[in-house]
């Protein structure tokens, strides 16, 4: 092209942008509906959950609540009329998430000088003045009730700890971490199949695990009355939501 | 049943009533009811008209008004009557104001001493031989009979029963729904009969109510929610103290 100019010199072209494809950006977005949104099974009139959807939602336009699993650190700072500067801040592992609609808890786990410690939250209470997570990930199991008999390395969280930093898009890690237990007697007993943990290390022996399965229950995840589909009703849940948060 | 907090924090337990399809059907003066004062008869909840005969629609036809699954009444002042085919909403009672709740009590069916009366029966081991959950006495060797109304075993529930001096709390006026303190007899989705308290302690915060009720076709245009002055509104900042 230079070899037909003018004799000028050639006017400077940049060289072409080069296009980024994000591959990750187009999977399906990551989509989070907290836990106590879904109703339970029941025979109320849905028109009481739509009620309490809607001080949900308007709490948490006023109030960020953050997407959080069981096994993810967070910190909590509520009012305290009896505290030094009327606040409390406690940093904790979540160890169970209960409770539907404006009822809904959260329990948080540390261990303070040798003492264990568990606090459980109202995720709607007025009280509450910051949610801050300061871990996010997801362990194997919904409900880590057995950190309680566990070694108390596995619960102690720093309570100054620094926040871990993530990228939006990434999906959530999950922590398969295998916990080691304290000696039996347990508060309960975590071996058998009622429980389905997948996060201890048993250390027991195998006839002990073999005795366990005695008290296994293999027909009940065929029973059809146990079903629960929530697929549809999230769908309509999530969109009111949304929607209601836009506002 | 759901959590409302007050604006120092505390947690209460509300019960969420809805008023649906109440009309006045008749007014009972005081000379014909026999009693008193004089009678209004309200209906509840709409209801198919065609699992009754047509004698059983004669008050509703004169109200002009669906067949109602629930008749009550009111003992009401003369100042307080209202034309019967009159809507009633649950705007009628305000947050603040104290109330007290009917229903009929979850049956139980027919159940033993112990569930019933709450008696303590007897230890299960030491030589007890088939009496673990039995009354024992019923009655003393003097007195040589059993006087009426001993506690037994029978059937237990479905009666009516009054919860008094519940406070309002909120009142949603686009639904029509109560919130009402603590909890109320009856199942979930049953009927319930909703009147002002007449517990003397609550008389002085059941003043100036909408009299003789609210009328939805009247002036008064009312916001969706009304709000009692220490429930906390969830459009508030988190409390501090």
């Amino acid at each position: 092209c230079r070899a037909s100019g003018d004799g000028k010199p050639a006017k400077f072209q940049p060289p072409p942008k080069p296009v980024i494809i994000d591959k990750q950006k187009q999977s399906v977005e990551r989509r989070f509906l907290s836990p106590e949104f879904i109703p339970p099974r029941g025979r109320t009139d849905p028109l009481k959950y739509y009620m309490e959807r809607k001080d949900m939602i308007q709490r948490r336009k006023v109030f960020n609540i953050p997407e959080f699993y069981v096994g993810s650190v967070l910190a909590v700072t509520i009012a305290d009329p009896y505290a030094n500067n009327k606040s409390n801040r406690f940093v904790g592992i979540c160890i169970q998430r209960g409770g539907k609609g404006l009822g809904a808890t959260f329990v948080l786990r540390n261990v303070i000088e040798n003492q264990g410690v568990e606090i459980c939250y109202e995720l709607y209470s007025p009280r509450i003045q910051a949610i801050e997570v300061l871990k996010l990930e997801k362990r194997l199991d919904d409900n880590l009730m057995y950190l309680r008999d566990a070694l108390p390395e596995y619960s102690t969280f720093d309570v100054n700890m620094k926040p871990v930093s993530r990228l939006d898009h990434e999906d959530i890690p999950v922590n398969k971490l295998q916990v080691r237990m304290k000696p039996k007697p347990w508060s309960k007993r975590w071996e058998r199949p009622k429980y389905n943990i997948k996060g201890i290390k048993f250390e027991l022996p195998e006839s002990k695990m073999k005795e366990a399965q005695k008290w296994s229950q293999p027909w009940l995840e065929f029973d059809m009355l146990r079903e629960y589909d929530t697929s549809k009703i999230e769908e309509k849940i999530w969109k009111e939501v949304n929607e209601g948060l836009k506002k | 049943m759901m959590p409302i907090w007050t604006k120092s924090g505390k947690k209460h337990a509300v019960t969420l009533l809805k008023v649906q399809d109440c009309h006045v059907l008749r007014y009972v003066s005081k000379e014909e009811s026999g009693g008193k004062k004089a009678k209004l008869l309200v209906g509840g909840k709409n209801v198919s008209p065609f699992s009754k005969p047509e004698s059983a629609h004669q008050i509703f036809k004169e109200a002009g008004v669906p067949r109602k699954q629930k008749v009550t009444t009111f003992n009401v002042t003369d100042d307080a009557i209202i034309k019967p085919g009159t809507p009633l909403y649950a705007a009628h009672f305000r947050p603040g104001q104290f109330v007290d709740v009917t229903a009929k009590t979850i049956g139980k069916g027919f159940q033993g001493v112990m569930k019933r009366w709450g008696f303590k029966g007897q230890p299960a081991s030491h030589g007890q031989t088939k009496t673990h959950r039995r009354p024992g006495a019923i009655s003393t060797n003097k007195a040589s009979k059993v006087y009426r109304g001993k506690k037994m075993p029978g059937k237990m529930g479905n009666i009516y029963r009054t919860s008094f001096g519940l406070k309002v709390w909120r009142i949603n006026t686009i639904h029509d729904i109560i919130y009402v303190n603590g909890s109320v007899p009856g199942h979930t989705n049953c009927l319930v009969k909703v009147r002002d308290s007449k517990l003397p302690t609550c008389k002085e915060y059941n003043k100036n109510p909408p009299f003789p009720t609210f009328f939805a076709d009247g002036d008064e245009k009312l916001p969706e929610d009304l709000f009692d002055e220490d429930i906390f509104q969830f459009t508030d900042p988190s409390v501090t103290y």
